[in-house]
């Protein structure tokens, strides 16, 4: 059985459609860990001992939630957090749910790379600003955000192409997605059309990304 | 006035405590340039860290015009902090925002309205030389562009204190020069006390008006920069003395020295020269310069030479107590083979 152009343009719509679904997973989690991984990865690196708003209680505990729900596999995550989901958004089942477990595992992860990249950043520079006497916030806000901002997207990158892997598990809680497709025809039907039409998908997802984020980040530096 | 009172910076290292500063008190007086110097680790760049609470003391107090800084957190030191201007060494600007913004930074920092920052900023860069280079990136600077924009910036909220972090030790000779008399015309101009830690001593030469010495954590000479580098007492201060005002001779001229070797020092205003040639005609000796040299301090000459006297023990004696009288000080080197 060699790879048929007929079967892939009946299966079309049905891919067209998983694309979909993966670019909304990852969308919605990708968001999702920028709105909360960010000041969750600003405040790990703030309350760190020697900086500015240095807090053990804080830094501990956030640091501690972090590394478990990082050490949870994230099928088992996905499992997991159907309560959450259906707490949350109102089902149990699809992208939309699926999207749940995908931002619960984004966030740690993102929230970490932020807490390194600010860690890039020259502490001189830090410590200018508060000789200035910058409060906190302006220190945050104009300091380690401009400084960082180019190492955080290209964590943001990362964290975009660790999800579009992530997301071939949605298919455990219906999530769809180019991933699902794949093992759906191509791992369990042994067609093996779709699973290399699928897997090229993927590449090219995966390439674009890294591509795009590449990109952005060299853009906004000013170094 | 900034007071330094029984100062001492404790550090845990791994298996021990290390103090940085041991045990400081030092007056600077309101306008002045005061420089401190020392090796690397001698404890000065933890001293001048005390003196905005970059560190916080273990032990002593802070009082700068009054305030005591050690007794301040939160807010209020951010308050007194903005009247305290601080550059580095290596500049540390934003390097994502352009001279504009970094400077704009800190006047945001002390709340100043949107439209004073503009008017600031520009009179900012006029000061500091560098108006056309406004919108320009950190990057695209030279060593000592960044430092007049760190310059700028520390002093946008018209501080009555410059604290300077080693400023100019990453800059070359011509570059150091233009910054330490961009400070001293901050200095003059503006009657902003300086201090500035260095291990470089012709910068205390250039510009300081007092200095300290510390070794080990310890302030172990402090006095006019004038006195020091005439009369320096300890043995590190005539280390670092030595650094600028050199008197080597080679040893195989010596050598061929068979009279009594002096050198001679004058201070101020003591015409040197007309002294020497007047003690010469006077008495029969002979004089043969071996070294010399005038070194200007706070526009005041200092004089050294280095001479082989040549002539009868009793006459060379006599020359030698001639030239004390004349407020010379004399030190006899060698008594002559």
């Amino acid at each position: 059985m060699g790879i048929e152009v007929q079967r892939i343009a009946e299966l079309l719509p049905d891919m067209t459609k998983a694309f979909g679904e993966t670019l909304y997973m990852v969308g919605i989690s990708l968001l999702v860990a920028l709105i909360i991984g960010l000041p969750l990865g600003i405040l790990l690196f703030v309350t760190d001992k020697g900086l500015f708003l240095e807090n053990t209680v804080i830094k501990s505990v956030i640091g501690f939630i972090v590394n478990m729900v990082r050490s949870i596999p994230f099928i088992i995550l996905l499992v997991l957090l159907i309560p959450l989901a259906t707490l949350l958004v109102g089902t149990a089942y699809g992208p939309t749910a699926a999207s749940v477990s995908l931002s619960a595992a984004a966030i740690p992860f993102f929230a970490r790379i932020v807490e390194t990249s600010f860690r890039e950043i020259d502490k001189g520079v830090i410590e200018a600003a508060i000789s200035i006497g910058a409060s906190p916030w302006m220190i945050i806000r104009d300091v380690l955000l401009p400084e960082g901002k180019s190492s955080i997207i290209q964590g943001l990158t990362l964290t975009a192409i660790s999800l579009v892997a992530y997301a071939a598990m949605a298919g455990v809680v219906g999530g769809g997605g180019i991933g699902d497709l794949a093992i759906r025809f191509g791992y369990y039907r042994y067609d093996k059309t779709i699973m290399v039409v699928t897997v090229i998908i993927l590449i090219v997802l995966v390439q674009l990304i890294q591509f795009a984020g590449d990109r952005i980040s060299k853009a906004v530096d000013k170094r | 006035m900034i007071q330094i009172q029984k100062v001492s910076k404790v550090y845990q290292t791994k298996d021990r405590l290390v103090k940085g500063v041991d045990n400081v008190s030092l007056e600077i007086e309101k306008g002045e340039i005061f420089g401190i110097v020392g090796y690397s680790g001698a404890g000065k760049s933890s001293l001048l860290r005390c003196l905005n609470l970059l560190e916080k003391p273990t032990e002593g107090t802070i009082l700068i015009d009054g305030i005591n800084l050690t007794e301040l957190k939160g807010k209020q030191l951010r308050q007194a902090r903005l009247k305290i201007g601080m550059i580095f060494q290596h500049f540390y600007l934003i390097s994502q925002k352009t001279v504009y913004e970094n400077i704009a930074f800190a006047l945001r920092a002390a709340k100043t309205p949107k439209q004073q920052i503009d008017d600031r900023v520009t009179e900012l860069l006029e000061m500091v030389g560098l108006s056309e280079k406004r919108d320009v990136y950190p990057g695209q600077l030279s060593g000592g562009q960044k430092q007049r924009v760190a310059i700028a910036r520390a002093l946008a909220n018209n501080p009555s204190v410059l604290l300077c972090d080693e400023a100019t030790s990453a800059l070359d000779p011509k570059t150091t020069l233009s910054i330490l008399r961009l400070l001293k015309k901050i200095n003059r101009e503006l009657a902003i006390t300086i201090v500035l830690i260095t291990h470089e001593m012709h910068v205390v030469k250039e510009i300081c008006d007092r200095m300290a010495i510390m070794q080990d954590g310890k302030v172990i000479e402090e006095g006019q920069v004038y006195d020091i580098f005439s009369n320096p007492v300890a043995e590190l201060t005539k280390e670092f003395i030595s650094s600028v005002v050199s008197f080597e001779v080679p040893d195989t001229i010596l050598a061929q020295c068979t009279g009594t070797i002096v050198k001679l020092l004058f201070k101020g205003n003591v015409a040197g020269e007309s002294v020497i040639s007047e003690t010469i005609q006077q008495f029969d000796v002979h004089g043969n310069f071996l070294h010399g040299s005038i070194e200007y301090i706070q526009e005041m000459p200092l004089g050294t030479f280095l001479m082989e006297l040549q002539g009868r023990e009793p006459d060379i004696e006599r020359a030698i107590s001639y030239m004390s009288t004349r407020h010379v000080h004399v030190e006899v080197i060698n008594n002559g083979n």
